[in-house]
């Protein structure tokens, strides 16, 4: 089963790159995305990730994601349209500035999730954790308590369908089309599944210290992460971005 | 090599420990032990006899990681776990968790393997070689760059156990390393620790419910119950004791189980029961043979080297007989007739499913299924019977042709209504488990399909205490065997027309194993249909009267159980490895009299071989 973070393989220069500049890239297009207040400069960073994705080969991976986000959205846009009034009336309750704030405001959800699941496709959990603990000295067990937590996202989805699975096959109504009863159904659910997540976490914190996991230090990985000259030339690239995002 | 002068690389002194120090008994009592370095030790027990508290004490995990209270000693190569670190006993034993899910850190092979690698500070320049030699060992050289979420449950297993292996410990300590695997996979894991064990030397120790494995691999057996150890020895000195394993709620082989019946009758001399089939067809093969050439010489008839079929044809068993054997006897699965004139309550034709996103699909998947019948279906793990069990109920729906249950079209409805004729045993009870006591869990269903809620109490109540659980007590407080009752008793108040099992006995010791598969015919007797998915053979061919078997998404065969696993060549195709007893039964028929052939029941095989013996 293939998640919406799971890595995929490849060889673009998006691949190769550092980790650390990879993550150097999302910040700043996220930074930009929160600087940036005019329509074409929010498009255009929208955009540029979705460019990136399609070089990367995981445009894919951001359509579906997209799916997720698009109705979080829209939602957001008529909350805003109902709370932000000012302007002129264009259509039924909303007003110019209600629209022109909201559909900002749904652009930079979009800009601000993007950019960070574009960078961990291309990347791996692995690589991510070893260089910033190279690169950027953070201690290790924040980075392995990170890329843990991201390892833990689709095993516990799958749990939480078998769950589903189990109580549909028993006849809970999870096949009604009401979203707000099937709320309703689902959270008794969240106790069995957070009592079988404090065990898997439990047991994971055993087996990392049976394989010398307090030994570790910073010499310890044996891949080396240099930064090397096209690291180099992205990031100054990142800069210039969030320069165009704080200008436009 | 005597045991007791090998030299001891674990040695447990008079070890108790509890995790709570209100528990009444401790998780382990009093146990002492020693694992000598070379030895290949099985440990079994039924649940919650303290199998993985055992393994967690030779791990360091305790005293280092559990809470609780510890007595007595522990020493790894001589030193006591209480005085190191964790991170220094785990550079000699290492040990792989029973869910692997959890230990594993890196999302493609190479980079798990590297991680204890680079953790205990491995020499740079030697980690290729050593990632390399390891791999190799564990036979899993071409996986080195594959992605771990796309390797099959044996293949994780295998990269689970490298990942240690590479750290070059002295003991490998494994806590049921085959639960999730079907048997074909589980025999290629235990082929890799005896590899391990025999060309590096390597100590291994696991915890492991499967009988026969343990038989054919490990050179000692540790027994333990409640907490306190009751047998060790080799296999053949652990099995010797069939009635006190069966007390305490272990199986035996089933070949031993010939063997000890054999004894009992005395027939075959008392010593050391065998353990694998080749064992037991040879010891039958004598005695018949020596009760014939007895018989010859007291004749005075030629004794020509031929005698192999020879004797039994002044001997056999007459036809009525054999046709006894057959049908075995205790546990033979009686031809349960189809109520006359009934229709099939589960219907399937000509049914295709493809996931959507590509994977495994199953085709022209054809069956019927009568009110009382117990169908068991068998195959390899991905050969597509998860996905015959969801289209079942009503979790798929079939991309073409049609599913009817109890005369439902499940495209027509929703799960939830195909769940009031249809319900499911799943694998794991924690799944179906959500409420906050036992009698509320088991009434939650019939309250789903509109029983007002005190009949549903009522009805509930009448199960509960038939199946003598505790009716206050939360689900989640009770032992994984108990509550896999409580799930079952939550489907038998349901009285449905189709009980589906998958996996119904994995994690299940034999004793609650048998309850599970009693109550599940009882409910077969009064007209409900079963269908298991099932791993364990021995359980298919005493319970199933049918079984279907898959392949690769299709059906390849079905048939009566017995002549169906006596297909040699379609459990080849399959890779199913047919019981123990239809095996034996297989080999003595080629071996030794033609009338072997077919029985399938332990029973069946001892009552023949005395005719065949005491015949005058």
């Amino acid at each position: 089963m293939t998640n919406v973070i799971d890595y995929v393989p490849g060889n673009t220069l998006l691949h190769r790159l550092n980790p650390v500049t990879k993550l150097g890239i999302a910040t700043a297009i996220i930074v930009a995305t929160f600087l940036a207040g005019t329509y074409p400069m929010l498009l255009g960073l929208l955009a540029l990730t979705l460019l990136l994705g399609v070089y990367a080969g995981v445009f894919s991976r951001l359509v579906s994601l997209l799916k997720l986000l698009v109705p979080l959205a829209v939602i957001m846009l008529l909350l805003q349209t109902a709370f932000v009034r000012g302007g002129d009336v264009v259509f039924a309750w909303m007003t110019s500035e209600g629209l022109i704030t909201g559909s900002k405001a749904c652009l930079r959800l979009l800009g601000v999730a993007l950019p960070l699941i574009l960078m961990l496709t291309v990347t791996k959990l692995n690589d991510l954790a070893n260089a910033c603990v190279e690169v950027l000295h953070v201690p290790y067990r924040y980075a392995f308590t990170f890329t843990t937590a991201l390892r833990f996202v689709p095993v516990f989805s799958q749990e939480m369908n078998a769950i589903v699975e189990a109580q549909t096959a028993r006849g809970v109504e999870y096949d009604t089309k009401n979203p707000l009863r099937k709320l309703q159904l689902m959270l008794p659910l969240c106790v069995p599944l957070l009592v079988s997540s404090v065990g898997k976490t439990d047991a994971t914190a055993l087996a990392a210290e049976q394989r010398g996991f307090y030994l570790r230090t910073r010499q310890s990985s044996y891949k080396r992460y240099p930064m090397q000259a096209r690291d180099k030339g992205v990031l100054l690239a990142c800069v210039a971005l969030v320069v165009a995002g704080v200008l436009l | 090599m005597s045991h007791s002068t090998a030299k001891a690389i674990i040695e447990l002194k008079d070890v108790s420990f509890s995790y709570d120090t209100n528990e009444q008994t401790p998780a382990l009592s009093h146990v002492s032990m020693r694992v000598n370095q070379g030895d290949f030790l099985g440990i079994i027990g039924p649940s919650g006899a303290g199998k993985s508290t055992l393994a967690a004490v030779m791990s360091g995990a305790i005293p280092h990681h559990y809470r609780g209270t510890l007595y007595g000693a522990t020493m790894v190569e001589g030193k006591d776990t209480c005085e190191v670190t964790l991170t220094d006993i785990s550079q000699v034993v290492g040990s792989v968790l029973q869910d692997i899910d959890t230990q594993m850190v890196a999302s493609v092979v190479e980079d798990e393997m590297l991680f204890g690698l680079e953790n205990f500070g491995v020499d740079h320049d030697q980690i290729p070689v050593r990632i390399r030699q390891t791999l190799e060992t564990v036979g899993i050289a071409d996986l080195r760059d594959r992605e771990i979420a796309t390797l099959s449950g044996g293949q994780k297993q295998k990269v689970a156990i490298a990942a240690i292996l590479a750290m070059r410990p002295r003991v490998l300590v494994l806590d049921e390393p085959t639960a999730a695997l079907d048997p074909a996979s589980s025999r290629l894991v235990f082929d890799t620790l005896r590899q391990i064990n025999r060309r590096e030397g390597i100590t291994v120790v696991v915890i492991e419910q499967k009988v026969a494995l343990l038989c054919e691999y490990c050179n000692r057996v540790a027994v333990l119950n409640q907490g306190r150890l009751v047998l060790q020895g080799t296999p053949h000195e652990v099995f010797q004791h069939p009635d006190e394993l069966r007390r305490i709620g272990v199986d035996s082989p089933r070949v031993a189980r010939v063997y000890n019946s054999l004894v009992q009758k005395g027939i075959a001399p008392a010593g050391s029961p065998c353990l694998n089939v080749s064992e037991a067809a040879s010891l039958i093969h004598d005695l018949v043979q020596k009760a014939g050439k007895k018989n010859i010489g007291a004749h005075d008839t030629d004794t020509t080297p031929d005698v192999v079929t020879k004797p039994e044809a002044a001997q056999a068993p007459s036809a009525s007989d054999v046709r006894r054997f057959r049908a075995g006897s205790r546990h033979a699965v009686p031809a349960r007739p189809h109520a006359e004139g009934a229709g099939p309550v589960v219907y399937l034709k000509d049914v295709c499913f493809a996931y959507p996103n590509g994977g495994a699909t199953v085709d022209d998947l054809c069956m019927s299924v009568y009110p009382g019948e117990v169908v068991g279906i068998v195959g390899q793990n991905g050969a597509g019977k998860t996905t015959l069990t969801k289209l079942l109920n009503g979790l798929l729906r079939p991309s073409s042709g049609q599913v009817r249950i109890a005369g439902i079209d499940t495209k027509d409805v929703p799960t939830s209504r195909i769940a009031a004729h249809c319900a499911t045993l799943f694998q794991n009870p924690d799944y179906q488990l959500c409420r906050d006591t036992v009698l509320d869990e088991v009434a939650f269903g019939l309250e789903l399909h509109g029983t007002p809620t005190d009949q549903a109490r009522q009805r509930a109540q009448v199960v509960i205490d038939r199946f003598g659980l505790p009716a206050k007590e939360a689900p989640f407080s009770l032992s994984r065997g108990q509550r896999q009752m409580v799930a079952l008793a939550s489907i038998v108040v349901m009285e449905p027309d189709v009980v589906l099992l998958d996996e119904p006995t994995s994690g299940l010791d034999y004793r609650e194993c048998m309850t599970v598969m009693d109550t599940v015919s009882q409910m077969a007797q009064h007209g409900c249909a079963v269908i298991m998915v099932c791993h364990d053979m021995e359980v298919v061919s005493d319970f199933a009267e049918r079984i279907v078997v898959m392949a690769n998404g299709r059906i390849l065969d079905r048939g009566q159980t017995d002549q169906t696993f006596a297909k040699q060549d379609l459990m080849r195709r399959a890779s199913v490895a047919p019981p123990q007893i239809i095996q034996l039964s297989l080999e003595l028929a080629r071996t030794t009299s033609p009338d072997f052939a077919g029985i399938s029941q332990v029973s069946g095989i001892v009552d023949l071989t005395q005719e065949m013996v005491c015949h005058d």
